[in-house]
């Protein structure tokens, strides 16, 4: 099957709600103008698993996409529920590869009371935005510094809610230029 | 804009370094590793890094003494201190050591972001205050005069109370000292700082034209005097007169200038009226005027109407103390205008600079730190970067006297510029015709090959 070059497969690990997947679909769609399309589920690595701190690593997690056959798509961003961390930090809530393919959102802390069945509306704004900041670097995207701009580095949930879900004019130039087929 | 830094991580843990190189290339920082500090250190002397991120334990040099190196040589790099295990005790060594933080791996994000927030602003305001310290120095320091040696000390403390009278002074060293640059201090200390300080190299120009210069000229008054002409003496008024190579001008030109100096008053060439001058006489030389007039070629009324005041500038190798200075100085100033990363002297080096003879003393100096900073290719200047200084022969000893040290300095810069005049006289700074005078004086000839 031929694809568009720019398409963005939502590639769930694990268990996912399929609302939350459907929401990020339509919101790349919406605010980056990329088609995206939802993969089949796929299950954690095991060796991602790090048995002393009890989290994946998100390097290792996206080390593992890469022997998946998913030709066709630019880019992938995986979603899971699964608590992140790269070696020096505590916790990710997104991890992407700088100008590369694969990208992996975790949804663990962003619900404040860890249950699932409490997702809300604030919770499904916040993985949109991890999603498409973290897409913003597959594009090769930088951190920027104007607060008011999705790429925005965001180190805590009260500055994730007061990021918006665009991108300042200067990273929405970068971003068309980088998506243009 | 953010701020993008030189970062190096240095931890013996590759997924560590991976990490951290990752993370910071997100936000565009420049970002290199080393897995010791052994390595650390020599990517130091090759990049001039903004923040080292140091892991404590590492095998062979530990971080504390990676620490310590790079606050001794490169003061201005900042150092973050991260470990897995950490005390009260090594945190406070670190902090008392000079690094800006100590960080326990794995830190939270907001941590490493406030620490980050941090050094860009610690980094701001010390580029800041570098610019203005720097400017501050330049307009507080006797225009660039540099050296912390007694002989130097004392000149700086003259200088003031020199500034304070109206006296003539006489000043007097080798070439490549710094005389006029005492001159210019002076005037600007002086009262008379608001007028003009005029600069004249009487070596430079024929005994005619010198009277030309100085005095003025009338319309017509010698063949090719199309238009009356103001001299340095009426357009300096209320200012400070400066004659380089005094030693230099004719019997005729100092029985004027005796005059001058006496009455206050000239006339310029073809005319007869007076004009009241007003100025202060500062000479120099860097020849022996007692010597002189002893001869007769300088006249005893005249040495004793410029020579009020003398101040005695002390060649180079006299003040050795005053070369890594001054060196670092010259790299700091041509560092910056050829806009290349060049910022330390290693220890080689200055060792070699301090036992040169410097026969050209400081001006030499200045010229052999700016060959070496065009042809660096490091951060650091090496021995090797002033090989030029060997290459040639050997500078004059230093038992001979001044006069053949002037004579073997010229002789060897001339070889050196294959005797092109015009390149030898703007590596000596001095003008051409100056040099050819000083070739004939001393029968400089070119080598037969």
């Amino acid at each position: 099957m031929i694809r568009n070059e720019t398409i963005i497969g939502i590639l769930p690990v694990g268990a996912v709600p399929e609302l939350i997947l459907k929401i990020i679909a339509s919101n790349i769609e919406v605010h980056l103008n990329l088609p995206s399309e939802i993969l089949p589920f796929f299950g954690p690595p095991a060796d991602a698993l790090d048995k002393r701190r009890q989290q994946y690593d998100a390097g290792k997690m996206l080390q593992a996409f890469s022997v998946l056959e998913l030709e066709g798509f630019k880019k992938i961003v995986a979603v899971c529920m699964q608590d992140l961390f790269i070696p020096i930090l505590t916790h990710v809530h997104g991890e992407a590869q700088q100008g590369g393919k694969f990208a992996i959102v975790s949804l663990f802390r962003l619900q404040t009371d860890k249950m699932l069945s409490k997702l809300t509306s604030l919770v499904y704004e916040r993985a949109v935005k991890v999603t498409l900041h973290e897409i913003g670097h597959l594009f090769n995207l930088l951190h920027c510094e104007d607060k008011h701009c999705l790429m925005h580095f965001s180190s805590t949930l009260d500055e994730l809610d007061a990021t918006p879900i665009y991108f300042c004019r200067y990273c929405f130039k970068y971003f068309k230029v980088a998506t243009r087929p | 804009m953010r701020e993008k830094m030189h970062i190096m991580i240095v931890d013996d843990e590759m997924i560590i370094r991976e990490s951290f190189s990752h993370w910071f290339q997100k936000s565009g920082h420049f970002v290199e590793t080393a897995a010791s500090g052994s390595e650390a250190l020599e990517k130091l002397e090759k990049i001039a890094f903004d923040v080292l991120f140091v892991d404590i334990k590492m095998p062979g040099m530990n971080g504390i003494e990676l620490l310590e190196k790079t606050k001794e040589d490169y003061p201005d790099t900042i150092v973050v201190i991260i470990t897995a295990f950490g005390t009260i005790e090594t945190a406070v060594e670190a902090m008392k050591l000079g690094a800006a933080d100590y960080l326990l791996k794995p830190f939270k994000p907001e941590q490493l972001t406030l620490v980050m927030e941090k050094l860009t602003q610690q980094k701001k305001l010390t580029s800041a205050y570098n610019y203005l310290k720097g400017h501050l120095d330049r307009i507080t320091r006797f225009d660039n005069i540099i050296g912390q040696s007694p002989a130097m000390e004392k000149i700086f403390e003259l200088i003031p109370e020199i500034a304070a009278s109206d006296a003539s002074v006489l000043i007097t060293g080798e070439t490549g000292t710094g005389k006029e640059l005492v001159a210019k201090a002076i005037h600007a200390r002086s009262k008379r700082n608001h007028s003009p300080f005029i600069a004249i190299n009487c070596g430079a120009l024929p005994d005619t034209l010198l009277e030309s210069e100085l005095f003025g000229h009338q319309k017509g008054a010698f063949t090719g005097a199309s238009h009356a002409r103001k001299g340095f003496l009426e357009v300096v008024s209320g200012g400070t007169l400066f004659l380089d190579e005094i030693g230099e001008i004719s019997s005729k030109m100092q029985i004027d200038l005796l005059r001058v100096l006496d009455e206050k008053k000239i006339t310029r060439m073809g005319s007869s009226q007076v004009i009241e001058v007003d100025f202060r006489l500062i000479s120099a030389t860097c020849r022996n005027l007692s010597e002189m007039m002893k001869n007769g070629s300088f006249r005893e009324d005249f040495f004793y109407r410029v020579n009020v005041i003398t101040l005695d500038l002390a060649p180079l190798r006299k003040r050795t103390g005053d070369i890594p200075l001054l060196a670092t100085h010259f790299l700091q100033k041509y560092s910056q205008e050829t806009n290349k990363h060049v910022d330390h002297i290693n220890r080689d080096a200055i060792s070699l600079l301090s036992n040169y003879e410097w026969p050209g003393n400081v001006r030499e100096l200045q010229n052999a730190v700016e060959r070496a900073v065009v042809l660096a290719k490091s951060r650091a200047l090496e021995a090797d970067h002033f090989s030029f200084l060997h290459l040639n022969d050997k500078p004059p000893s230093r038992r001979i006297s001044l006069r053949e040290n002037e004579r073997e300095y010229i002789r060897w810069i001339l070889e050196d510029s294959g005797w092109n005049v015009t390149k030898a006289a703007k590596v000596l700074d001095i003008n051409r015709v100056t040099l050819h005078k000083k070739i004939k004086r001393f029968d400089l000839k070119r080598r037969e090959h």
